[in-house]
């Protein structure tokens, strides 16, 4: 299947695919280049038109209908053009107490990755339940593999798009798979990015999350998953003394959502450190400031959100929507939560090579 | 000098011209770059650098079916942790290491009259994307290097729709199985030969037996160019022994030479006068293509090589390359005595057919003891059939990764009621075809179902295991991923002259259902036991251990957090026999502990794996 892709294509330029609107493109090239004079368009052995000559009632309006399909063929050009995300992250941990240096892609305890495919880009941020370090496991350790093999499942096209809680079944299996004992537990949202059917599929267990955002309006936010308060779904490896007690979801448990994209429609993926410390209405004031779709700026606006939400998390006296869910719980709190900060920002835009 | 120049120069635009090339391409993995000669006038010729795109076939992984982690498919693409050195779950890595498994009482004995240039255990299969008369080929060893024993290059494309009419493969080095000092990563990149085809498929060739722990490989760069270079390179030094012709030029094999008449003069010497047991007792240190040659030279040593006493011990595996239907029809009317047969890794890509198999076995079946038929792809069921017909007194069958096997062609198996060594490890055999063996081969001492994935509750079939094997000597359990506690209770207390059990990688067990010391009381000939990466080990499994199974040799305990350093010392003081221990990745057994060990118990092997 030829596409024309990856560049502003003429409206009248011959598309080969497998719809309708080949025969309306086809017709419109016709149209448009030559004159109607009984053309067999047979394009790639397909319908043949019937020839168009003759007056007569039955031709004219069947030739007005078969125009009017072209224009409207003609305007949902965009369709067969492949999408990409054009993603930044940024982050911050929650204290910078043990100073070991991470690879790129951890903040504190949080996780996250990017990774592209030819059939599809994907995101994924999971938080590392802290209270493990109290047991003496460090909880970035879980959380880090898990994305990194999530990572790694991606790049060798071992993942099916339309199915990212696959994704986090197969890599929480991985994780069970290695030598080294791994213990601790974390969340994970996993975002992919089909590209040519034009859908965001999405997998997310526990209370990290992501928004769709359209025209400066949230047109889809992730549900948080909670057993109790503060107390997230989680994916875990537990010391086999601590099997039936310590919480340990299924990855099935995950909630998967598909949602059709279009081009500019940004996508924000972040852990609880975020959403708990910065209201919607900020986030989205800040992303209004992003003008341009370059990597550049969405590097700058993905990290100015995030020292944004550090700043507040340590404000005493903001009533952040986590103290504000705390209250409507009975528990009097007031100001941020300090808490380990992950965002990636992403842009939907043209496939290029 | 001008005119040379230019002439020079005319002639390699010419040559250019003709090879005219058609744009590149995108793809990472693979680069081009003109080699330039040495006085810079014009690029010889392109040569194209290639990472493997695919894995195509190999003899044993140590990881999981379907996993990224320590498996063959990681040995495709780009390397993941090269330069870095360690045991890591992005490399590829075999089943097995070292002698370790060789030693065993249960492993049974190697072949005789293997060739000495023969050392190989394992082989993986390489593919890549575009056919290349190969210059240079890296090994991207990241773990305990040197295991490489042979590359070997085949003639066929395995992408292309039509079989190939002739398969050819060469060898494009040999070596022998060496130890380095330093277990860092490496790269590894022999010497080869030149070849005479185009070639976009691999075969490297390994012999861990030098050792201490597991290689693993990282990547494999193929260094080739597209039009062959004929005299502009100084023709290879590497001069490869001439045993290479015993796995390659095998015509001997298929009786071409027959046609020749054999010399009239019989006055063979003294020669003749010895006794014929003795002229066989010589021709039985000859390997098997030399026996072929030898019988070309007069009637009397035609008469001795072609002696059915001869092949009682017959070993195809190192000549897999060129044997062929034609090889075992001319073998087979000597054949007819044959007890111990290893075919193993043989026949693939359409050399031997499952006629030609069948008619082989028709012939030399009756007195077959012990068959060996690893990594054979082109068994099927009509092929078993025949073996559980026409070979009344087998007591050995191996079947390792013969993936093309349905569960129907293993049902046949039970019909060999004399069977007591028995290997489908890494196969298709699925739990009624097992269960029907276990119930009618009662004679069984020997048993691996290692990575068995297609059984579904191996509770079952351990319950029967233990209600019929009653011989069972050992079990080999890897990665027999349901098994419980239950299952675990059955063996142990059925068969009670169990040696030797492998249960690597069964995450159910768990250590407080007491099933690890109901496992020590009851076994206490035990000599072998693998609890590989069963997380509830702890100190109590391993006194119990020491106390009851005074005879331990191997013991594999990696990846626990719960066993201190002080129950392996009393570990290591009871089981005086211990040679091998297994400690890597236990949390609480640091370097110190391990050098302590090792000083005072210097007779025992301890391994401690490490990631960095």
């Amino acid at each position: 299947m030829t596409r024309v892709r990856g560049h502003e294509s003429s409206e009248w330029e011959v598309q080969m695919s497998g719809r309708s609107d080949l025969i309306a493109g086809g017709v419109t090239f016709c149209v448009r280049k030559m004159a109607i004079v009984g053309l067999q368009f047979d394009g790639a052995g397909r319908v043949p038109l019937r020839t168009l000559g003759g007056a007569g009632m039955f031709s004219v309006l069947s030739y007005g209908r078969l125009v009017a399909r072209a224009v409207l063929g003609g305007l949902s050009q965009t369709d067969s053009r492949d999408y990409s995300l054009v993603t930044a992250s940024c982050g911050f941990g929650k204290d910078f107490r043990k100073g070991i240096l991470k690879k790129g892609m951890c903040y504190g305890d949080d996780a996250c990755f990017i990774a592209r495919h030819r059939s599809a880009d994907v995101l994924g941020v999971a938080d590392g339940v802290g209270g493990w370090r109290d047991y003496g496991v460090d909880p970035s350790q879980f959380s880090g593999t898990l994305m990194r093999t999530c990572e790694r499942l991606v790049r060798e096209g071992r993942f099916v798009p339309t199915n990212p809680v696959g994704i986090l079944t197969a890599s929480y299996c991985e994780l069970l798979q290695n030598k080294v004992p791994l213990l601790g537990s974390s969340t994970a949202c996993l975002v992919v990015l089909d590209r040519s059917n034009h859908q965001l599929h999405t997998a997310n267990l526990g209370d990290s999350g992501f928004l769709v955002v359209r025209g400066g309006e949230v047109v889809h936010r992730s549900d948080e998953q909670q057993h109790y308060f503060n107390t997230p779904f989680q994916l875990s490896i537990a010391p086999p003394e601590a099997e039936g007690v310590v919480l340990n979801d299924s990855p099935d448990a995950a909630d998967s959502t598909s949602i059709d994209v279009q081009l500019g429609d940004i996508i924000l993926t972040a852990t609880d450190g975020l959403f708990d410390n910065m209201p919607d209405y900020m986030i989205l004031q800040e992303l209004k400031k992003l003008k341009k779709t370059n990597y550049e700026s969405i590097q700058q606006t993905a990290k100015s959100i995030a020292e944004q939400a550090h700043e507040l998390a340590y404000d005493p006296n903001y009533m952040s929507p986590f103290a504000q869910f705390a209250c409507d719980n009975g528990l009097n709190v007031r100001g941020g939560k300090p808490d380990d900060i992950t965002v990636l920002l992403s842009i939907v835009a043209e496939y290029t090579d | 000098m001008y005119p040379m120049l230019t002439f020079l120069s005319m002639f390699y635009y010419i040559c250019l011209r003709r090879r005219a090339r058609s744009g590149t391409r995108g793809e990472i993995m693979n680069s081009r770059r003109a080699i330039e000669s040495s006085n810079r006038i014009l690029p010889l010729s392109v040569e194209v650098v290639q990472y493997a795109k695919e894995v195509v076939d190999f003899s044993s992984q140590y990881g999981s079916e379907n996993s990224l982690s320590y498996t063959m498919w990681n040995l495709s693409g780009l390397p993941n942790v090269y330069p870095s050195s360690g045991d890591f779950t992005q490399t590829a890595v075999f089943r097995t290491y070292g002698r370790w498994w060789e030693s065993c009482p249960s492993s049974p004995p190697p072949f005789r009259r293997t060739p000495r240039s023969f050392h190989s255990q394992e082989y993986v299969e390489l593919a890549f994307e575009e056919a290349v008369y190969p210059t240079a080929i890296d090994v991207l060893e990241t773990y305990h290097p040197g295991a490489i024993v042979r590359i070997l290059a085949c003639s066929a494309n395995p992408y292309s729709q039509t079989p190939p009419s002739e398969i050819r493969w060469e060898t494009l080095w040999a070596g022998e199985p060496e130890k380095v000092n330093v277990s860092q990563a490496r790269q590894f990149t022999p010497c080869i030969k030149q070849l005479d085809f185009m070639t976009n498929l691999i075969r490297l060739e390994l012999n861990s037996s030098f050792l201490d722990y597991y290689t693993e490989l990282d990547a494999v760069l193929l260094h080739g160019v597209k039009d062959r270079l004929l005299s502009v390179r100084k023709p290879s030094m590497l001069d490869l022994e001439d045993d290479d012709k015993d796995d390659h030029s095998l015509e001997f094999f298929n009786g071409q030479i027959t046609g020749i008449p054999l010399p009239e003069y019989t006055k063979n010497g003294y020669f003749e006068k010895l006794p014929y047991e003795l002229i066989q007792l010589i021709l039985s240190h000859l390997t098997v293509p030399d026996l072929c040659q030898l019988a070309q030279t007069c009637k009397l040593l035609y008469q001795h090589c072609y002696d059915p006493l001869q092949y009682v011990q017959l070993s195809l595996q190192p000549y897999w390359a060129g044997l062929n239907d034609g090889s075992l029809e001319h073998l087979q009317s000597r054949c007819a005595l044959v007890q111990f047969l290893n075919l193993s890794w043989t026949g693939n890509r359409g050399s031997i057919s499952t006629q030609g198999f069948r008619r082989f076995m028709q012939v030399c079946g009756y007195e077959l003891v012990r068959l060996e038929l690893a990594c054979c792809h082109f068994l099927n069921e009509s092929c078993l059939e025949v073996i559980a017909q026409m070979c009344p007194n087998l007591q050995e069958l191996n079947l390792s990764s013969c993936d093309k096997l349905n569960t129907q062609a293993f049902c046949h198996i039970a019909k060999i009621s004399g069977l007591r060594r028995l290997v489908v490890y890494r196969t298709k055999i699925e739990q009624t075809a097992l269960l029907s063996i276990l119930n009618f081969c009662l004679e069984l001492q020997h048993l691996s179902l290692g990575s068995c994935v297609m059984v579904d509750d191996y509770d079952v079939v351990a319950s029967v295991i233990g209600a019929k094997c009653k011989k069972l000597r050992s079990l080999d359990l890897w990665r027999c991923k349901n098994i419980t506690e239950n299952g675990i209770a059955a063996i142990v207390s059925g068969c009670r002259l169990l040696e030797e059990l492998d249960l690597g990688w069964c995450p159910m067990l768990q250590s407080s259902t007491g099933c690890f010391i109901k496992l020590a009381r009851k076994l206490p000939n035990l000599r072998k036991i693998f609890l590989t990466a069963n997380r509830s080990v702890c100190d109590t499994d391993i006194e119990e251990l020491a106390e009851n199974c005074p005879r331990l040799f191997y013991v594999d305990i990696l990846g626990t957090r719960m066993v201190s350093p002080a129950a392996l010392r009393k570990l290591l003081q009871f089981c005086k026999e211990l040679c091998l221990l297994d400690i890597s990745f236990c949390s609480q057994i640091d370097s110190r502990v391990v050098q302590e060990l090792s000083a005072n118990f210097p007779n025992v092997s301890i391994k401690k794996s490490y990631t960095q």
